[in-house]
């Protein structure tokens, strides 16, 4: 018996030692990198980026993540796309050189570095993102995570809202400064589905 | 005073004027007065983006081609004979230069597209530097072509969705035209030579085909601002007074100017999309 038990035992901690994380991929339609950015010192404006993509990895066990966001620039939605009798929108000014310059710079990407955990899931990001060519670190705090488990019709499901803080002008977007505030309040929200 | 100069009518026009003045009288007795241009276009950078090069942008290259146009034309102007020949090889250099400025958005697109662009931004920008080139003798014309270029570009630019842009373009306007009331007030040509011409050429040409790919003018805007050089070459009575001349000038060059702005407003409205 005790032979059976060392046997099952020293079989079982290869197998924990390489359990490979569970990787998901970025769910498009639930994930929407947004932004706030105080105008004129007045109100706040909010924003978000329609089309993202990427995927994340998770290890609860080893409490171990990584995350990988590509956001295309050109879908930035301040809710002000149609410019009617205007000469041009907001979202339209957005696109162009003065702020995300879409056409030179299509995509911005956040990468993890490192993530660190409390209790089962992430607590924050440390990563690298990348604006209009430069990349500085940035920190993302996990404000909620939650996986919820495979189901009939949908995959195992994970994801959360993260929030952070970059200063837009550390990219080289200086346009408006200050009656466009400079600091830019970040807020994720994530799902993904497993792979 | 911070807010002051933060003030985009400050940075656009106020502060490259004074500045582009007070070069332009401290150069005035030398053959380099139009190095007044590289002063107010130098101030408007340093209020507004600030000088960076890294990474190298669109943007940047664009900063970078203007303050080193100034110093290529003062090696044009002091060459023993420059020629037309020199203007042509000058033209096409920026031709050329201005295909290196836009790679970067170039690359991203399909190859005929970007060959197709590029080749059109590159021949807009010989013929535009060409045509300023042409007035490098006469500093009312130069100055005239710089003014109506200048606010040409910069307010097609702000119909464009570019702020940048506009900024930029009326720095050129607001040197070019301290260096026309300096004639004025002077009664004195200051010739632009290569120094003057080349940059406000190189720049505006630059700024119109940065709106084209990173806002939202249209191609046919381009063609239109050649009107501008074109109109400040024209007759003036050569005997009327300095300021009789700078004002018929000044005035050939913003009629001319008003017709690729209305393009561009045509264009924003929606009734030429």
């Amino acid at each position: 018996m005790l032979r059976r038990c060392i046997v099952l035992l020293l079989a079982a901690v290869p197998v924990a030692a390489t359990a490979a994380p569970d990787s998901y991929t970025i769910d498009p339609f639930h994930t929407f990198p947004n932004f706030t950015v105080d105008h004129l010192g007045v109100s706040t404006l909010h924003g978000r980026f329609n089309k993202s993509s990427g995927k994340f990895s998770l290890d609860r066990a080893a409490k171990s993540a990584s995350l990988e966001l590509v956001v295309e620039a050109a879908s930035v939605d301040t809710g002000d796309g149609d410019k009617g009798s205007r000469a041009r929108s907001r979202d339209d000014h957005l696109r162009s050189a003065d702020f995300f310059n879409a056409a030179e710079f299509p995509r911005m990407t956040f990468k993890s570095n490192s993530v660190t955990f409390n209790g089962d899931n992430p607590s924050s990001i440390d990563g690298s993102l990348t604006l209009l060519g430069v990349t500085k670190p940035v920190t993302l705090t996990v404000e909620r995570f939650k996986c919820n488990p495979a189901s009939a019709n949908s995959k195992e499901r994970c994801g959360g809202n993260a929030t952070g803080r970059i200063k837009r002008s550390d990219f080289g977007m200086k346009t408006g400064i200050p009656a466009i505030s400079d600091e830019i309040t970040l807020l994720v929200e994530i799902e993904g589905l497993k792979e | 005073m911070t807010e002051f100069l933060d003030h985009p009518a400050v940075q656009a026009a106020v502060a490259p004027l004074l500045v582009a003045l007070i070069a332009a009288i401290a150069l005035a007795r030398t053959r380099f007065a139009w190095l007044a241009i590289l002063a107010g276009y130098a101030t408007m950078v340093a209020l507004s983006t600030g000088f960076s090069f890294s990474p190298l942008t669109v943007a940047r290259k664009t900063v970078l081609l203007g303050l080193a146009m100034p110093l290529v034309g003062v090696v044009a102007d002091l060459l023993p004979r420059p020629t037309r020949a020199t203007a042509r090889t000058l033209a096409l250099a920026a031709a050329a230069l201005s295909v290196w400025v836009f790679l970067s958005v170039l690359k991203q697109r399909d190859a005929w597209d970007a060959i197709a662009t590029g080749g059109g931004i590159a021949s807009f920008v010989a013929a535009l530097v060409a045509m300023v080139l042409r007035l490098r003798h006469d500093g009312l014309r130069g100055g005239a072509a710089g003014l109506g270029l200048g606010l040409a570009t910069g307010i097609a630019g702000v119909l464009s969705a570019s702020i940048g842009y506009l900024i930029a373009g009326v720095a050129i306007a607001a040197s070019a035209g301290a260096l026309l009331l300096m004639q004025v007030v002077l009664s004195r040509k200051l010739a632009p030579g290569f120094t003057g011409t080349l940059p406000m050429g190189v720049l505006t040409a630059l700024f119109a085909s940065g709106t084209l790919l990173l806002a939202e003018l249209r191609w046919y805007v381009l063609p239109l601002l050649l009107l501008v050089p074109a109109a400040a070459s024209m007759p003036v009575p050569e005997r009327a007074p300095w300021i009789v001349r700078a004002a018929i000038l000044a005035a050939y060059a913003l009629v001319a100017a008003a017709i690729p702005i209305l393009a561009a407003w045509y264009a924003a409205h929606g009734s030429l999309s």
